[in-house]
Parts: structure tokens; sequence; C-alpha cells
């Protein structure tokens, strides 16, 4: 026998790159964040290889998560083929060996940046989605210490007064993603951002969403099975993008979330923005369950309802 | 094992190949060099990074071209892994191997205003000369008659036997019971050790920028250099087995003290002190540790702001993150500004007549 033979083989890293310590913290800040839906754990949040705002809170939520037998998938606005979401899994794949996958139904932690995938998620699934700014209150109050007090005492009177201001302005909610949403009936919080289209999903799911900051060091989680709801004055309903009519010009398909592709004529085409759904229905012909239907219909019935102007 | 390989992988690994063939070869020989030839720029890094490696922050500066806010990354990641395996004794001004210490507060001080190396009096011409090769720069300098001391009382210690500035009491406190800025949840108000260990790794931009619109009309206070000192202090551990204390090797550090009037009980101190020698970061740094309390007038002198501001691979990293596609969030908030202009101007002829599209073709490349 030789010293050799008794040492560890020689690693430059910890397993998953961070060290038992720091996974150690994410987990009982998850922990945390799962106990309380919605509320924001403050966390150390630890530097990585890769730059800060560029994907560091999903990266380290997926690092204390991931183990050999995990599945993985990385998207970037819908897309497992972008750049930063390749070298995301790449990182992720070299520090851990889980394996990957662009099936969102395979997955077992799917980190996405700005989009939750068309087919639906299910009990056992982790949806990481990376947050830029965990703070719904930043733009009432640019100060963490204050909006931290009006989290505390449920104080969203201002969140109200914005939207009513865009309805006296522009007779409708103008917020783009990012739609603020109360969850569990307690916390208000900026979803991710993922565009309207996407923010119902997180309502009921049947997976665990958690949204995590790096640069911000906040982490919150909307639990399975859980009450999310787009902040909405009762006589005028929160609303989707409108993508009516809007067919992928290589699917033929409607009713999913499209990336529009401004023409040289000055038109538009489309195209799916789910490249794991469009990949899967050009090789397959058929998908998994979505959250809208071929129809455009959301699978919780009367969750959405039709939208109403106002007169003022 | 199945990895999903796709274009976007192959185009970031030709990307960084291309990057690395253009900045060259990563050598030995062109690391130490980097090493040897320039300190300053190794100061920063490794203050910012707040890893005290020379080696390894030369490294990060030939890896990334001198890139230094990515340079600053490379030692932050690294540092984020490494297990603490002990911590050094405190370092005290009074056993500090001081090569610069001065004081703008009088025209001398006990132990004596120490220039040190300094370029402050330096005629700031290029070597136009030595480019030209037709001299050689002389690097000798000149030995004193007398050594001077290796170490220096405080400054401040005069002033607070004066009564001029409130005492302070040494401490003691377990080392592991401090604050750390790196492995802590950072919450407002901050421990004064998160403020002083945030400053010590700032950005030294980033707190020249805060601390230059203090100084000049935003923020309530006149700084005046109590000390300003460079030294290289010894990093003293404890044996674990014989408990014998031991120098691990020296470290340049600087620290820097300003002080401003206005309070019923004398001066106020504002204090700085970090890696590697970086004076204008510390004068800056110490001037927002006396304003980081006076929110009014300036919101600039909160904790918070300053704090979260002057974070380098935070403000850096969040800077760039705009070059990452933004073309999902762009299309939600387009829908929301078609549905306005349809709401209001819908019996009106569609937004873009084509030659208004020209227009904007031409302006935009």
């Amino acid at each position: 026998m030789t010293l050799q033979e008794l040492a560890q083989p020689r690693q430059d890293y910890s397993y998953a790159f961070m060290d038992a310590y720091a996974k150690r913290e994410l987990r009982r800040r998850i922990l945390k964040a799962i106990a309380i839906p919605g509320y924001q754990v403050p966390y150390a949040s630890r530097e990585l290889p890769i730059a800060r705002g560029w994907g560091t809170g999903g990266l380290q939520v997926s690092l204390s998560l991931v183990g050999p037998e995990s599945v993985v998938k990385v998207i970037d606005q819908g897309a497992d083929d972008s750049v930063n979401a390749a070298n995301l899994r790449r990182f992720i794949v070299r520090m851990s060996g889980a394996q990957t996958t662009t099936d969102t139904t395979k997955a077992t932690i799917l980190q996405s940046r700005h989009r939750i995938p068309e087919e639906i998620m299910g009990e056992g699934q982790a949806l990481v989605l990376q947050v830029p700014d965990p703070e719904p209150l930043r733009g009432v109050t640019a100060d963490m210490s204050k909006a931290a007090q009006l989290h505390a005492d449920m104080d969203y009177g201002q969140m109200w007064l914005l939207l009513y201001e865009q309805l006296v302005r522009y007779r409708q909610y103008i917020q783009g993603a990012s739609y603020p949403s109360l969850v569990n009936r307690r916390y208000v919080i900026s979803p991710s951002p993922i565009p309207r289209w996407d923010t119902p999903k997180l309502h009921q799911a049947a997976h665990l969403t958690l949204l995590s900051a790096g640069r911000e060091k906040r982490l919150y989680a909307v639990p399975p099975y859980t009450d999310v709801q787009p902040l909405e004055f009762s006589d005028v309903p929160f609303q989707i993008e409108n993508q009516q009519g809007w067919v992928c010009q290589t699917t033929g398909i409607e009713n999913k979330f499209m990336n529009e592709l401004p023409q040289a004529d000055g038109t538009s085409q489309y195209e799916l923005s789910d490249s794991g759904y469009a990949e899967k229905l050009a090789s397959t012909g058929t998908t998994d369950a979505t959250y809208y239907d071929d129809q455009g219909h959301f699978y919780h019935a009367g969750y959405l309802k039709p939208p109403v102007l106002p007169t003022l | 094992m199945y990895v999903a390989t796709r274009g976007g992988e192959e185009a970031i690994q030709h990307a960084e190949q291309l990057y690395k063939a253009m900045i060259g070869k990563l050598t030995r020989e062109n690391i130490q060099v980097i090493q040897q030839q320039l300190p300053y720029l190794l100061d920063k890094v490794m203050g910012e990074g707040s890893l005290y490696a020379p080696e390894l922050a030369a490294l990060a500066l030939a890896q990334t071209g001198g890139d230094v806010y990515e340079a600053v990354l490379l030692l932050r990641a690294y540092r984020s892994t490494q297990p603490r395996i002990a911590y050094a004794a405190p370092i005290s001004p009074d056993n500090v191997l001081t090569v610069r210490r001065i004081s703008a507060s009088f025209k001398d001080i006990p132990g004596g205003q120490i220039l040190g190396p300094t370029l402050d009096y330096s005629h700031r011409l290029l070597r136009l000369d030595v480019l030209d090769g037709l001299s050689e720069d002389d690097t000798a300098a000149v030995e004193a008659d007398t050594p001077a001391s290796p170490t220096y009382p405080a400054v401040a210690d005069w002033l607070r036997s004066q009564n001029l500035l409130s005492p302070v009491e040494m401490q003691q406190i377990d080392p592991v019971a401090i604050p750390d800025v790196t492995t802590d949840a950072v919450l407002f108000p901050a421990p004064r050790a998160h403020r002083l260990q945030a400053l010590a790794r700032a950005d030294t931009g980033g707190v020249l920028a805060l601390g230059y619109a203090s100084m000049r009309g935003y923020g309530l206070i006149h700084p005046t250099v109590n000390e300003l000192r460079l030294g290289h202090a010894e990093v003293e551990m404890t044996h674990p087995l014989t408990g014998v204390p031991f120098s691990a090797g020296r470290v340049r550090v600087s620290q820097g003290e300003v002080i401003t009037s206005g309070e019923k009980n004398g001066y106020q101190l504002g204090f700085a002190a970090t890696l590697g020698w970086n004076e204008i970061k510390l004068i800056a740094a110490s001037t927002l540790d006396l304003e980081m309390n006076n929110r009014e007038p300036h919101p600039a002198h909160s904790e918070e702001f300053v704090m979260y501001h002057t974070e380098s691979v935070e403000a850096s990293g969040f800077c760039i993150h705009f070059k990452l596609p933004h073309y999902v969030t762009f299309a939600s908030s387009m829908d929301s500004v078609r549905k306005v202009i349809s709401t209001f101007y819908s019996s009106e002829a569609p937004a873009t007549p084509s030659s208004d599209l020209e227009t904007i073709r031409q302006v935009q490349p």
C-alpha cells in the first residue's frame, strides 16, 4: 500500500463547487423560504466563477440541490441553447456530473432566466428562477431596509396606489414582466422577471419554485400547491400578454408564448419561446400537457378573466 | 452521460478561445513579471478581491488580460471556496512595519512624518527617453544615514491623550464571533465590522466617486487626513499544538484615518484599512465611514447606499448583465405599450408608416 493509494484523489474544488458550509447555509435558507412562502430570506451569497448578475443566485440554489443523480435543464428566455444557459449548464455538469436534458418533464432541477416552460411541471420537480431584483417594492422605495418594514407590516398600500395610477392614466395595468403577486395571501413577490403569461403558472403549482437573487442576496419560494395571485382590483382583472393570432413559423403552433421576430418589410414572424417544447414537438409530434391548451385556455379554469377597460 | 450540446455551447467556447488567442499565452514567466512590476495593481486587485495572494492576483490579471473587474472576480470566486483554517492575531498600528506614514493635521508628529515611497511630488512627465532607448531608468534608492524606526505610534492616540477624541478600549473578541461580510447575510443597520470589511474590499473607483461627492459638497464634513499609513504586517498565528505564536508571513497593508469636528465631545474619526497599499481608497473610504450615518442631505451617505453600490463584483456584474438577452421581458413590456396605444389611438393608422421605418433604419445601425 502506498500513500498515494490512501490519499483522496486531488480535487481543486468541492463537489458542486460550493464548500459544505455554504451549501448548508443555502439549504437552511431554502427550508426557511419554503416555510414562509414569498418571504425574502437574506443569505450570504458566495461569489461563483461566473459574473454576478448572470444567474449566480439561481446557480447557488441549483448547486446546493444537485447530486450525481440529478437531471438538469437550464434555459434563458425559454431557450436551452442560449449562450448563458449553455454556460450555466456546462458549469453545473462540470462541477456535479449531473445529467442534462432539454425536456421539461424529465428535469429534476430546472434553472431558468425569465421563463417558466410551457409543459406542466409536476411534483418532485424544482424550478429555480434567477432573479435580478427580488424586491417588488423597489419601485416605491429603493431602500431595502424600508421595504423589509413594509413587508413585515403587510403594508402594500403604495403598490395598490401604483396600480390605481396606472388605471387612471392608461386605463389598464402597464407592468410588463415580473408582475407583483401575492403569495399565500401574505407576501407580495417580484416573480423573477417572468412574463405575465407565466405568472399564473405559479398558482397552485405541483412543483416547487425557488427564486434566488445572488447579487441582492435574497431568496424566496413558492412551495407546491400555494396560492399566487397577481395584484389586481376585483373589477379590473390582471391580463397576460395578448398574443392571439401569433403562429409559430416553424411548428404552426398557437397559444404558446412566442418570440416576435421583426422582419425587414416591417412585419413580424413568430417562433416558440420554449425551445425544449418546440424540439419535442418537432421530433415526436406530441408533448405533455401544457399550462395553456391549444385553444389558449389556462389549466386552472376561471383563474384568468377577460379584460375590462375601466371608464374613469 | 447525455449532455445537451447546442450551438450556443460551441459559440461560447470559441469566443473564449478567441479572447485567449488575443491576449497571448499564459506562462509562469509572464505571471512573475506582472507580480514584480505591477505591485500597486496587484494591491488593488487583492484588496478588492479580499484575498492576499500576490501570485494568484498576478495570475488573475494575466488570465484576464488586465481586466481588473474580471481579475477581482477570479480571486473572489476562488476565495469563496477556501475553508477558514485559522484566524491571525489582530494587527495594531504600533506593530505594523511602517514604510510611509503622514499626517495632514500637524506639521510634525511623534515619530515624524515619513514620506516613504511615493509619486506624490513627482512631475507627471512620461519618460519618453526610456521609450526611445536613450537612457536607462535609474532605480537605485539612496540609503539613509540612520535607519528609520520600523514602527510608529498612532497619531490618534495623541489626540486621545488630549481628550480631543473619545477613548477606545481594546476588546478581547473571539475571532469566530466577528461578523463576516463574506459569510453572513448582511442586514441594515450593519455591524461596524461589516461596514469596515465592505469598505476594505470595495471598488476603489466606486468609493472614490461617493467619497469625492461627499468631499466636494454633498457631504457634511471636511475630512482632515489625520494619518495615512502604508506598511507590512506580520500574519501572526498560534501553533495549533504547541500554542507558540509565529509569523506565517507578511502582508502589505494600509490604513487611513480622517477626522472632523462638530461633536460636543471633540473630533470624530473615520477609519478604513485594506490589504495592499491603496491611498486614494483609504481617504475616500474613511470619509465615507464618517458620512455613512448621515442620509441627509444626500442618500449617498446612508450605509445601505454606500455598501451596496461600492461592491465591485456586484456592481460590475450587474452592469454587464445587460448584455444578456432580455427579449422576453422586452416582449412583455411591448405588449403593455401596444395595448395602451391601441386603447387611446385605435382609430388612427398603424403606428409605423413605411417612411418612419426608413428613418428608424438610418438611425439604428
